[in-house]
């Protein structure tokens, strides 16, 4: 008895180890709010292109052992230990003129209520897989990577897949990009119409600019 | 929010347009006036209706002080909310004044209002994030400073005060709170006219600014009628200097307002002569017919008259440049060109009225970049469409973006008031209003030219005085 309390005390000994190492790999990234984050959504319509765009990505991303972190860090291709929930405001987007200045209230009463907010305040992103596909050609430059995980539109989730970019800037930072195209009607959002005036079209290219720090570990207890 | 961004960024950047960006954002008004009518009206209101329904949710405010003017707030806000407020449906959630007839009458405007004689109980209730107050001037104050205290968007009704210390004190306590909107109720700060002519004015559009000219004309007595004596007393507090700033502070602080505005200049003294001429035996002591000189800055005068003894010609403000005269007349513009001024092109195709041996080109605002600029019925509508229903539009806008920014930025990025603050300023478009130094500021100007009416001398205002220390 007293040799299967050893084995299992040590085998639970050693799981909590393995575990408290593993945890001690992951590095959380939230969201670093300022200039560098933006959100854009760009598409077109039967009178001219438009343009919205908004300040605010919330969320963090977590990474293990092996994800570049710090400029030019070697990473070898395959998939990543990571995991990122993101969010955006609906009522943080606000249409834009090409210049950037403020286009239309209007066109932004028409965006919030066919985006469904209330009650979906946020446009949601869950990422499931991230690949590297790509290691930095230089210190300065993008890994590139492929992120799968589940949109959330104005109530509904689909699974998609898109390009990513990961730039690490050193001091725990990383600049994240990205580009994708998605319909508006796999969301169940009807293309806005305006009387007369003009239709806009079905796709939606959405354009991100998501800075991210390392959080500060957390105090011991 | 400092005071070099109280005023809205639209207006500091319109200041700046010059006048060649004016003349060709008026390009496609002008086009308009090949059909037979071109006037200045701004961009939201030509926009088209959406097919379907968007949702809306409902933006609550309180309405503090339902005398005459509180009336007028009511039913604006209840005539055309959701064209006011966008995707946001003003809902008057409360109403309140210590008088209860007068909660009762505009209870029926917006029956489903909560009615209280406390304005703390609004104050207290946390579903409201925003409060006109319409009270009397005098009376604003405290009010004010609770509803800021409270966390509340603040609209004040101009004048902030009747007195220089208070209005100084509620725009000293509007600034310590950055997080919230204080709009002071100059509403022709808001009016898409107006804002789209200051860049004009100012840059020149009608030469050397030379003069300016105003006048506000009715025939009535100012007068509101109680069977309480107590009651009659305390509606017509307009009637009591002791109280009022007579009609020269509480009516023409808005067309001051404007010059000074317009002109980008504060003025430096005023002179003016009150008498009560009509109404000599209603018990009050503010004049009933006052005349103003006001002096600005590089010799440039706006005269001012106003009566309650005669309508003719109502109520315009008349700007003078060496090209031209500028008129104003309720949300409407017209320009009457010297003939030796330069010919820009654009006048030929505008719209033109007669004003007896004049003729008026019509001005038209926002009517470019692809636009719709052909008037909608609402438009026409001076009920619906007036420089109040922007205001109240404008801050009911400004005040759940701010609501809706704050709640978006804490819940990604926790209560960082550093953060928060440079978000506000930063990334949330305030639409055109008057804050609290633009409120101060007239309300200085309001004080002294009803000094000036009440002693028939020249008043002169110290620059410093306009300043917010």
């Amino acid at each position: 008895m007293k040799i299967r309390t050893l084995i299992a005390t040590n085998a639970a000994l050693l799981l909590v180890v393995a575990f408290s190492s593993q945890a001690a790999d992951k590095i959380l990234f939230r969201a670093k709010p300022g200039k560098d984050m933006k959100m854009r959504l760009e598409g077109t319509s039967t009178v001219h292109d438009w343009q919205v765009e908004g300040p605010i990505i919330g969320g963090s991303l977590e990474v293990g052992a092996g994800f570049p972190t710090e400029p030019g860090q070697a990473a070898t291709p395959g998939k990543m230990d990571a995991i990122a929930d993101v969010r955006i405001p609906v009522n943080s987007l606000k249409s834009i003129e090409k210049d950037g200045k403020p286009y239309s209230d209007k066109m932004d009463e028409i965006m919030i209520g066919k985006l469904k907010c209330p009650p979906n305040r946020f446009i949601t992103f869950h990422l499931t897989e991230l690949v590297l596909k790509e290691t930095a050609k230089a210190k300065d430059a993008p890994y590139i990577f492929e992120a799968k995980g589940e949109l959330a539109v104005a109530g509904t989730t689909n699974k998609i897949t898109m390009p990513v970019e990961i730039t690490p800037l050193g001091d725990k930072k990383l600049k994240i990009t990205g580009t994708t195209s998605v319909s508006m009607k796999d969301y169940g959002v009807e293309a806005p119409v305006l009387v007369g005036i003009l239709s806009t079209g079905d796709k939606v290219k959405l354009i991100f600019d998501w800075p991210v720090v390392a959080a500060a570990p957390a105090a011991a207890k | 929010m400092n005071e070099a961004t109280d005023m809205n960024d639209h207006d500091v950047k319109a200041a700046d347009t010059n006048r060649r960006d004016f003349l060709k954002g008026g390009s496609v008004a002008t086009l308009m006036g090949l059909m037979g009518g071109v006037r200045l009206f701004g961009q939201t209101a030509a926009e088209p209706a959406p097919v379907g329904k968007p949702a809306v949710a409902k933006y609550k405010v309180g309405v503090i002080g339902l005398g005459r003017w509180g009336r007028e707030v009511l039913n604006t806000l209840a005539l055309a909310p959701q064209a006011a407020v966008g995707a946001y449906q003003v809902e008057v959630a409360a109403i309140c004044d210590n008088y209860p007839s007068s909660v009762r009458r505009a209870g029926e405007v917006v029956p489903g209002a909560a009615k209280t004689e406390d304005y703390k109980v609004i104050l207290e209730n946390k579903d409201i994030p925003a409060v006109i107050i319409s009270t009397p001037t005098h009376k604003h104050k405290d009010i004010v400073l609770a509803a800021l205290k409270a966390g509340k968007h603040v609209y004040c009704e101009a004048p902030l005060a009747n007195n220089l210390a208070d209005a100084r004190e509620i725009a000293l306590a509007a600034k310590a709170f950055p997080r919230q909107i204080f709009q002071a109720g100059l509403q022709d700060f808001s009016d898409p006219e107006r804002t789209f002519l200051l860049p004009f004015i100012r840059s020149g559009g009608l030469g050397k600014n030379v003069m300016t000219r105003a006048q506000f004309h009715k025939k009535y007595s100012w007068r509101q009628q109680s069977p309480n004596t107590q009651r009659e007393k305390d509606i017509n507090w307009c009637l009591d200097k002791t109280v009022s700033l007579g009609l020269l502070g509480e009516v023409g602080i808005h067309p001051l307002g404007q010059a000074a505005w317009f002109l980008n200049a504060k003025p430096a003294a005023i002179t003016a002569f009150g008498s009560i001429l009509v109404y000599t035996d209603d018990g009050r002591d503010v004049a009933d017919t006052v005349q103003a000189i006001c002096e600005f800055p590089g010799g440039i005068r706006m005269t001012y008259d106003v009566t309650l003894g005669n309508s003719f010609d109502g109520n315009y403000e008349m700007f003078y440049g060496t090209d031209g005269a500028l008129m104003l007349r309720d949300s409407k513009a017209w320009m009457f060109k010297e003939t030796d001024a330069a010919l820009g092109g654009w006048e030929v195709y505008a719209s033109k009225t007669r004003f007896y041996n004049e003729t008026g080109i019509a001005l038209m605002a926002g009517a470019s970049k692809g636009k719709v600029s052909t008037p909608t019925a609402a438009e026409e509508s001076p009920a619906l469409k007036n420089p109040l229903f922007y205001s109240l539009g404008n801050f009911v806008r400004n005040s759940s973006d701010y609501t809706n920014a704050i709640a978006d930025y804490t819940a990604n990025f926790g209560d960082d008031q550093d953060g928060l603050l440079k978000h506000l300023n930063e990334n949330v478009h305030k639409r055109a209003a008057a804050g609290f130094l633009e409120g101060y500021q007239a309300t200085v100007t309001a004080v002294k030219a009803s000094e000036a009416a009440l002693t028939g001398k020249r008043v002169e205002i110290a620059p410093d005085l306009y300043e917010l220390k």
